[in-house]
């Protein structure tokens, strides 16, 4: 089903800040940014109806380098804030976005819920499998065995697999991206913002400074297999969860899962209940009355 | 009589609290002031329980000390709560005679009590309504006939109480309350004690909690989204408004955790609605690094601290005020965050609006300290003329100024216009991190010293609000007594009772704990050479922050103790006039050995 075509009223650059990134030069993170102004634009709201919330981490910085309205909050808790600037104003497009140890260790806890809740927001990881901005610790995502500053004789721990986990919890959309294919990328995004309900897009950002030499963009460009190519059905839970088996040793992109028929979001039962229940509201001041003994 | 305070207490399935709500109910209805507490032991089905109500003719400003009724479905479960229900010579004492102690047995240590009786209370039920389930009834009858008590009103409570489940079980109930009336009636006390008629119409007054009261108080001042997880003793916050604020076009989210409780309450308020969370102690710890981001961001933010005994699980069904410190101290970072504390059911009405409108009107978190009495308890509260309040809303950017808009613009009062997303021109970077006046961030050791100052002078007029400050009594009384929060209602029928017996004392209840209002304070102390801070804390946490901010005169001591041990009136006037004697004796020259 092919939708109507609509002039597009914002262009890439319309999203882009006057602030200049902090990040290192080639720093996979510019290329997720170039992707993110792209499929915003494509998507044609306009920046002061974008709510773009971060944790802490570089990934984290992401927001301040596009127009919309930014929140760079603390580590770990972008997805609640995220959830309540949704609820609170449902009618916003809501982005979320972070690190894989901002969303997958300290914030961990939060996903599974923003994905039964089923608000209506994407969430976009940077995964680099590292810690950068604190100068290469483990991350969540580490294969066993890596040596780092915090594992000098090799790490003890299975990583997490964002893709399986979020496929797990019953997430409505799972993707996965690389800054090496940047177009394809901002495609995934755009296709992940017109989800409507929780919708995960996994990027495999590397991070040039800290990052192994056979996790970079160039050797990402070599490696990525994307799903479209294998004949991968996207609306098979199962067979996606089977793919996404494959997280940390073959490097798939493109959506592993999009549920066909989207159930209702949180937001849109939240304001069905508001609608519903509007001239039951008693005049706020006699909202007391209730406690009457009469 | 004009004043009675009944204590009860049984097993969980006794229904002895159900009998405390009946009680004050039909008092409420009748046009008593009336207050009841509940008391549990920490069992969620089948443990001890208890509640304690006080009837009056007069306001009351606390559920009243020594008992002047107490009932005991069985003394095991009535002596847990040793001090909570205080027994003296001249209580009333009336237990279920299947206990099987003697009248002049019963186990109250150095205490013995005139009137005591041994009621065949499930027997009487049995006999009334088949059930030994109409136990609770039975002593609402005992109650009405010794002391007159609304009895009306109580029938009418139980018509419409158990009405749903059909007339028979209405007609045994009655039963019940007649049998246990008619049992009064036949066994008199020596000396009669009837309640005296209460004074105001019936059918006017409020029957709250302070919780619903703050939720309500919430609402009231347009909050539109609450973020929280189940935490003793403020889940009813949380509980109204799921069955409330749909209705106002608002949203309740019951949070993961904590932490993402106040996360989304914070994400609603960036979204541009008055947005609260609610906790007790260990909630409070974990929301902490989310508040100094509300305070750093300067977004609009309630939060509402039920206190309860700690630290950590400690006593989660009990009050205490040791949260003070961690309410006005625990962040990184140099904060200022206002803290407000209710001291009764009704003023919590008050205490919220407020909250809500430093909240908006500062752009800063806004602590409400509560503590479990005053959130749980049960008050009558007349109607509230809520066209005497004021509810602020945030100061929106002016088209000129979203023209070129700087959301930390530094302003003459340190308040920077605040826009939010939908609002177009007003885009901008909220961040925890050091920020310009853009919002862009920033390592400049300058733009965060100019920052820190403007979040913490917007906040001075605060240090001014004489009417945040409840001071009573001789402006030039050399006594002083200060309380705040659940003890200020025993330091206010302390200090009433002290100025009957003649002592020269002046009250202090701050409403406003924290930035303590130096100059407030200076002036009240100008005149004061002793007296005491009376509160419910192992440290006696306000007066060790006076005694930072304020030159506190060395005669005023602190007056304190641990949670779960309620301070007395009786005690705070004697500790008064100790106080008193002391500035009448010369100092003693210490002599040498």
């Amino acid at each position: 089903m092919k939708e109507p075509t609509v002039l597009p009223t914002y262009q890439a650059k319309d999203f882009k800040s006057e602030l200049k990134p902090i990040w290192c030069p080639g720093c996979g993170d510019f290329g997720v940014l170039q992707a993110i102004y792209r499929a915003l634009a494509a998507v044609g709201r306009a920046p002061h109806e974008i709510a773009f919330v971060s944790g802490i981490g570089c990934s984290s910085r992401i927001p301040g380098y596009t127009t919309a309205y930014g929140f760079n909050s603390v580590h770990g808790r972008a997805l609640p804030i995220a959830q309540g600037i949704k609820l609170a104003n449902p009618d916003l497009l809501v982005l979320v976005a972070g690190g894989d140890g901002d969303g997958f260790s300290i914030g961990g806890g939060h996903v599974p819920h923003a994905i039964r809740r089923n608000i209506d927001l994407t969430y976009i990881v940077m995964d680099n499998q590292i810690y950068g901005l604190t100068k290469g610790q483990l991350s969540p995502t580490s294969p066993k065995g890596l040596h780092t500053v915090t594992s000098d004789l090799g790490s003890l721990e299975e990583p997490v697999n964002p893709l399986l986990y979020t496929l797990a919890y019953g997430a409505g959309f799972v993707a996965q991206g690389t800054p090496a294919d940047m177009a394809g990328l901002a495609d995934i995004i755009e296709e992940a913002i017109r989800y409507p309900g929780f919708s995960l897009v996994n990027v495999q950002s590397p991070c040039v400074t800290f990052g192994e030499d056979d996790n970079q963009v160039k050797a990402h460009r070599a490696a990525m297999k994307p799903l479209s190519s294998i004949g991968h059905d996207p609306t098979n839970r199962i067979a996606a969860m089977d793919l996404a088996q494959q997280y940390g040793k073959a490097l798939h992109t493109g959506v592993f899962f999009k549920n066909p028929s989207p159930p209702p979001t949180y937001d849109a039962l939240v304001r069905e209940r508001q609608r519903s229940l509007a001239e039951k509201a008693v005049p706020r001041e006699r909202l007391l009355d209730m406690f009457v003994q009469k | 009589m004009d004043d009675l305070v009944i204590g009860m207490a049984g097993s969980g399935g006794d229904g002895i609290v159900s009998a405390g709500e009946s009680l004050i109910a039909a008092a409420a209805y009748e046009g008593y002031h009336a207050m009841m507490t509940k008391s549990f032991g920490s069992q969620v089905r089948g443990g001890e329980s208890s509640c304690r109500v006080r009837l009056s003719t007069r306001r009351v400003h606390n559920p009243g000390s020594t008992l002047d009724v107490a009932v005991a479905l069985n003394w095991e479960d009535f002596l847990r709560f040793g001090a909570e229900l205080p027994v003296s010579g001249s209580t009333v004492v009336i237990y279920e005679s299947r206990t099987g102690v003697a009248p002049d047995k019963i186990p109250l240590v150095g205490v013995a009590p005139k009137e005591v009786f041994a009621v065949p209370i499930s027997d009487i039920a049995k006999q009334a309504a088949g059930t030994e389930k109409a136990k609770n009834t039975v002593v609402l009858g005992l109650i009405a006939g010794w002391f007159g008590i609304a009895r009306e009103a109580i029938l009418r409570g139980l018509r419409k109480k158990f009405i749903k489940k059909g007339e028979e079980l209405v007609a045994s109930n009655e039963r019940a309350f007649t049998m246990g009336e008619q049992w009064a009636r036949e066994h008199p006390l020596q000396t009669p004690r009837m309640m005296d008629k209460a004074a105001s119409h019936a059918g006017k007054k409020m029957l709250i909690d302070g919780n619903d009261m703050c939720a309500a108080a919430a609402i009231f001042s347009g909050c539109q989204f609450f973020g929280g997880y189940p935490i003793t003793p403020s889940t009813e916050i949380m509980q109204f408004f799921t069955r409330e604020v749909w209705k106002y076009g608002g949203a309740v989210l019951q949070a993961e955790d904590e932490i993402a409780g106040v996360g989304a309450a914070l994400g609603a308020s960036i979204a541009g609605k008055k947005a609260m969370t609610a906790t007790s102690g260990p909630g409070l710890s974990l929301k902490t690094e989310i508040m100094g981001l509300a305070s750093i961001a300067e977004l609009p933010l309630v939060i509402v601290d039920v206190q309860r005994g700690g630290p950590s699980t400690g006593l989660p069904t009990k009050p205490e005020q040791a949260d003070l410190f961690a309410a006005a101290f625990s962040a990184h970072g140099d904060v200022l965050r206002p803290v407000l504390a209710p001291t009764s059911v009704a003023d919590t009405f008050d205490i919220t609006v407020e909250a809500f409108n430093l909240a908006e009107k500062y752009q800063t978190p806004v602590l409400i300290l509560s503590d479990q009495e005053v959130a749980q308890r049960k008050e009558t509260v007349d109607p509230i003329d809520t066209a005497r309040f004021t509810v602020i809303d945030r100061k929106l950017p002016t088209e000129a100024e979203l023209k070129d808009y700087h959301r930390f613009k530094l302003t003459e009062d340190h308040v920077s216009p605040i826009s939010h997303p939908g609002m177009k021109g007003g885009n901008y970077q909220g961040a925890g991190i050091e920020h310009n006046e853009s919002g862009n961030p920033t390592a400049s050791g300058k733009m965060h010293a100019t920052m820190n100052d403007k979040r913490f002078k917007k906040l001075k007029p605060l240090q001014r609000r004489r009417d945040l400050h409840r001071i009573e009594g001789n402006p030039s009384a050399p006594l002083a007594l200060v309380a705040w929060g659940s003890v200020a209602g025993v330091a206010k029928e302390a200090f009433d009772r002290a100025v009957a017996e003649g002592l020269d004392v002046k009250l202090f209840v701050p409403l406003l704990v924290w930035p303590i209002a130096e100059e407030i304070y200076r002036d009240f102390f100008a005149s004061v050479k002793g007296g005491i801070v009376a509160e419910l804390s192992h440290q006696g946490q306000l007066y060790r922050m006076l005694r930072m901010y304020v030159d506190v005169p060395a005669g005023v001591t602190s007056f304190c103790r641990s949670g779960a041990n309620p301070i007395q009136p009786l005690e705070v006037v004697a500790k008064l006039r100790e106080a008193s004697m002391a500035l009448q004796t010369p100092p003693q020259i210490p002599s040498e050995e």
